[in-house]
């Protein structure tokens, strides 16, 4: 058998390339930072979980990802590739998708029409691209011309998701997007994830519910106060009995 | 001109430019304070101007009232109109966002016009009122014209007291901060929408004792008399230029527009007839122009409004 | 029965015509940027009058001057956007309105210096109402009313079935997500201000060859189409087509009840009941 390779060699490397990297990241939305110093990785074809109290900054730190808050200092790297700073439209062009907690689909639009915004950057959209849509959520085909708006909230997730998913994002990051569900979609939801995930899309998501995203996901951080408290696989988190404590009310 | 006519002449701009200064107190009442876009200024102006006429003024066949009240009740008379008339728009309106509220003034202005272009038993048909009184008007031109003038200021000053007076007092307080925040204030239990109906109605009143003040001057009124457009707009500009939520703001602009407007015409006058009356558009359109560069380089206007009060 | 149709009905679906073509720019420019644009009217006036220096200049035929003043005041929109509106899109939007309406006054003074307040014609001679079956219509009434459906239609099919018709309609929904769908809310806004334009000038034209062209005319319809825009349901192009017609019928037939002078009043009228009854309109728009 031949021997490994060395750490620092050029397979080795991109075999191990995290997708994204958020190093020491401090910021907020104006004067007052919210985060104070932020680090975390995403591996392809991984999900992460970023779970904390509130006002730890969860959201804020996945919203820096996309461009949506003034990074004071520190780097954000996707797929090796400096983003600190951009915009966020030009960080959709780098395969980034992101479906907000409120207001995530466009609700005097068809579930369709949701769609076909969603791939928007591309000129035109084959058939085949709604159909792998639909294919992860089967529910919505046959609603596929109702209007988003007049759909329940955990279809109407599906609908933000589904759009997020059009451009076939390499990164996909969702803000609570379990907020408000039933158990069931909850569930739904999770399973969505691990299918997406399957596909070869990279996700990152804050969740409220920590237990249950702790239990689901490959790897989680542990946010409080704008920084980083503890990370670790989804179980070594799930039981740590401090954790549990602290931030999982026991 | 000789000295009598400078005179004369100076009167004249020093009354206008009080009922100018007086319509934009009322205005900053509005916008200033309460961030209220009245487009209908000239209809309220209006309102009060006919009123006070038809209250003080001889009987006239084919005419309504002609009471021959004393002007300070047809002044009095004049507010209470149009305070009459803004109450039932603002409780309409002012449940929405400001843009509904500047429609709907279009709108009573446009009304108020037609009316009384219309109603001849009102407004007196072509003819319009005439034979308006006022205080001491039985003396000699001159001294009559320069009693008006003085009343005009003192009226204007009494309500530029009043209005700095309630800046400081609590219900300015409580406008400002509806105005800054609106949320946090309503969340805090002010009636928001009772305050801007107050802030509204009493601009309102504000704006046609300006008419009355106006008509008494005049003492004749005609509905061809007020372009309402160019009234509306001049005030307008004369409350952005001089500063919105600043009374000083509002008699800066006040004076400084009407100097403009005013030495503009002078000089259009002296052009050749044919292009005299395309002049006064050309005029129309920098007025136009003038209020983007403000809003544009300096939209708080020359005084801003004073912070921290 | 026919005396309903050829006094009323035909005069209101002709200045109904009018009114939706000018309400549409307005629901659109409420819809997608937010704001009152009080000088939609006088854009129509300056569109009308372009055709008019057309017709006059270079000897076209009103209806082939039309298809130019359309575009004209189409590029005239965009630029009136970059020079006056644009600049105050992140402050209060009453900023804005306010603006809009010191270019309306700039419009109108526009027209007024070059044209000069007399009432103008674009072809003069009396044009007879000729009957189809008992219906009695001038030939230019019915190009109005052809033209008018004809431009909405084309409008509506962009909206629902183009790339950048859903992209306005994305904008007009939900416009941080639709940045966040990489939509250039930039070019969604000059798209806008290209129809608003070209269907103003296209109402003013009417405006014009049915009645007679004053420098004041677009400003007197536009209390009309604002209550039209709002009656269809702020954002709501097939409200604003429905609230235009409904309310130019409505203006004709006020004659039966109030005296005629009052016709310009029932917009007001029709304004106040909508918002004290159904702010949101017939379609259900936005109630900013």
């Amino acid at each position: 058998m031949n021997p490994p390779p060395l750490p620092n060699s050029p397979t080795v490397a991109k075999a191990h390339q995290p997708l994204l990297i958020m190093h020491e990241v401090r910021g907020g939305y104006g004067d007052a930072d919210i985060l104070h110093g932020v680090s975390l990785t995403v591996n392809p074809q991984e999900i992460v979980v970023i779970v904390g109290p509130n006002g730890a900054g969860k959201s804020t730190a996945m919203k820096a990802v996309f461009g949506l808050v003034k990074v004071r200092s520190g780097t954000i790297l996707l797929a090796g590739e400096e983003i600190t700073g951009w915009r966020p439209d030009a960080i959709v062009r780098r395969g980034v998708s992101f479906v907000p907690q409120v207001r995530n689909v466009f609700a005097e639009m068809t579930v369709q029409e949701n769609l076909e915004m969603g791939a928007f950057l591309s000129r035109s959209v084959r058939e085949e691209e709604f159909e792998r849509i639909y294919a992860l959520f089967p529910d919505l085909k046959a609603k596929r011309h109702a209007l988003a708006g007049s759909l329940s909230g955990g279809q109407r997730q599906m609908v933000a998701i589904g759009r997020a998913l059009m451009l076939q994002p390499k990164l996909l990051l969702l803000d609570e997007p379990t907020a408000g569900l039933s158990p069931k979609y909850m569930e739904q939801i999770f399973q969505i994830c691990r299918n997406v995930r399957d596909t070869g899309v990279a996700i990152l998501l804050v969740e409220q519910h920590a237990k249950q995203a702790l239990a689901f996901c490959d790897r989680g951080y542990v946010l409080a106060t704008g920084t980083n408290r503890y990370e670790g696989t989804g179980q070594q988190l799930l039981n740590d009995p401090e954790i549990a404590q602290m931030f999982l009310g026991g | 001109m000789d000295t009598v006519g400078l005179l004369n002449y100076a009167i004249f701009m020093g009354v206008l430019i009080g009922i100018y200064a007086l319509l934009t107190l009322g205005l900053n009442v509005q916008w200033g304070y309460a961030g209220l876009f009245n487009a209908g200024v000239a209809g309220f102006f209006a309102v009060g101007a006919y009123l006070s006429a038809l209250l003080t003024a001889p009987p006239a066949p084919d005419r309504i009232m002609g009471w021959q009240l004393p002007t300070a009740v047809g002044w009095l008379g004049a507010m209470v109109a149009a305070a009459a008339i803004a109450w039932p728009i603002g409780k309409v309106t002012l449940r929405f966002r400001s843009d509904y509220l500047a429609i709907a003034t279009i709108g009573i202005a446009e009304v108020i016009r037609l009316v009384l272009r219309t109603e001849d038993t009102l407004s007196g048909g072509v003819r319009g009122i005439t034979q308006v009184p006022r205080p001491f008007g039985d003396l000699p031109y001159e001294w009559s014209q320069l009693i008006y003038l003085a009343l005009t200021w003192a009226l204007v000053l009494l309500v530029f007291w009043g209005l700095e007076r309630q800046l400081t007092a609590p219900w300015g307080r409580m406008m400002r901060a509806i105005r800054e925040n609106e949320t946090a204030a309503a969340a805090m239990g002010k009636h928001v929408a009772a305050r801007r109906l107050e802030a509204f109605v009493l601009g309102s009143a504000i704006m046609g004792l300006a008419g009355a003040v106006y008509v008494h001057f005049m003492r004749a009124i005609t509905p061809e008399a007020i372009d309402p457009m160019m009234v509306t707009f001049l005030v307008w500009i004369m409350l952005i230029l001089g500063g919105s939520g600043n009374n000083r703001g509002a008699l800066l602009g006040t004076l400084l527009i009407w100097v403009i407007w005013s030495a503009s015409e002078l000089l259009t006058d002296r052009l050749p007839a044919e292009v005299a009356t395309q002049a006064k558009y050309v005029r129309v359109f920098v007025i136009g122009l003038l209020l983007q560069l403000v809003l544009r380089w300096r939209p708080e206007g020359i005084l801003p409004e004073p912070a921290g009060r | 029965m026919m005396e309903l149709v050829n006094f009323y009905l035909v005069p209101g679906l002709i200045l109904g015509s009018i009114y939706a073509l000018g309400a549409i720019g307005i629901t659109l420019i409420f819809g997608i940027m937010r704001f009152a644009h009080f000088a939609h009217g006088d854009m129509a006036t300056l569109g009308a009058y372009l055709a008019l220096g057309l017709t006059t200049t270079l000897s076209l035929s009103p209806w082939a001057a039309l298809p130019v003043a359309m575009a004209g005041t189409a590029l005239l929109a965009i630029l009136l956007d970059r020079l006056f509106y644009h600049h105050l899109q992140n402050r209060p939007k009453i900023l804005t309105v306010m603006a809009s309406l010191g270019v309306a006054l700039m419009l109108r003074s526009v027209v007024q210096v070059l044209w000069g307040v007399d009432p103008q014609v674009y072809t003069t001679g009396i044009v007879r109402a000729e009957s189809f079956a008992g219906v009695m219509v001038r030939p230019r009434e019915i190009a109005t009313f052809a033209t008018a459906v004809g431009l909405m239609v084309v409008l509506v099919l962009f909206l629902r079935h183009t790339r950048w018709g859903k992209a306005m309609r994305a904008m007009s929904d939900n416009p941080d997500l639709a940045r966040l769908c990489g939509i250039d809310n930039e070019a969604v806004v000059r798209l806008t201000w290209l129809i608003a334009g070209a269907l103003a000038a296209a109402a003013g034209f009417f405006l014009g060859i049915n009645t007679e062209l004053n420098t004041m005319m677009g400003w007197s319809a536009l209390l009309a189409m604002f209550a039209a825009a709002i009656l269809g349901g702020v954002g709501r192009v097939e409200g604003a087509v429905v609230g235009g017609l409904l309310i130019g019928v409505i203006e004709e037939l006020s004659v039966l009840v109030l005296p005629s002078q009052y016709k310009m009043a029932t917009a007001f009228v029709i304004l106040v009941a909508i918002l004290l009854f159904r702010p949101q309109g017939i379609f259900q728009g936005k109630v900013l």
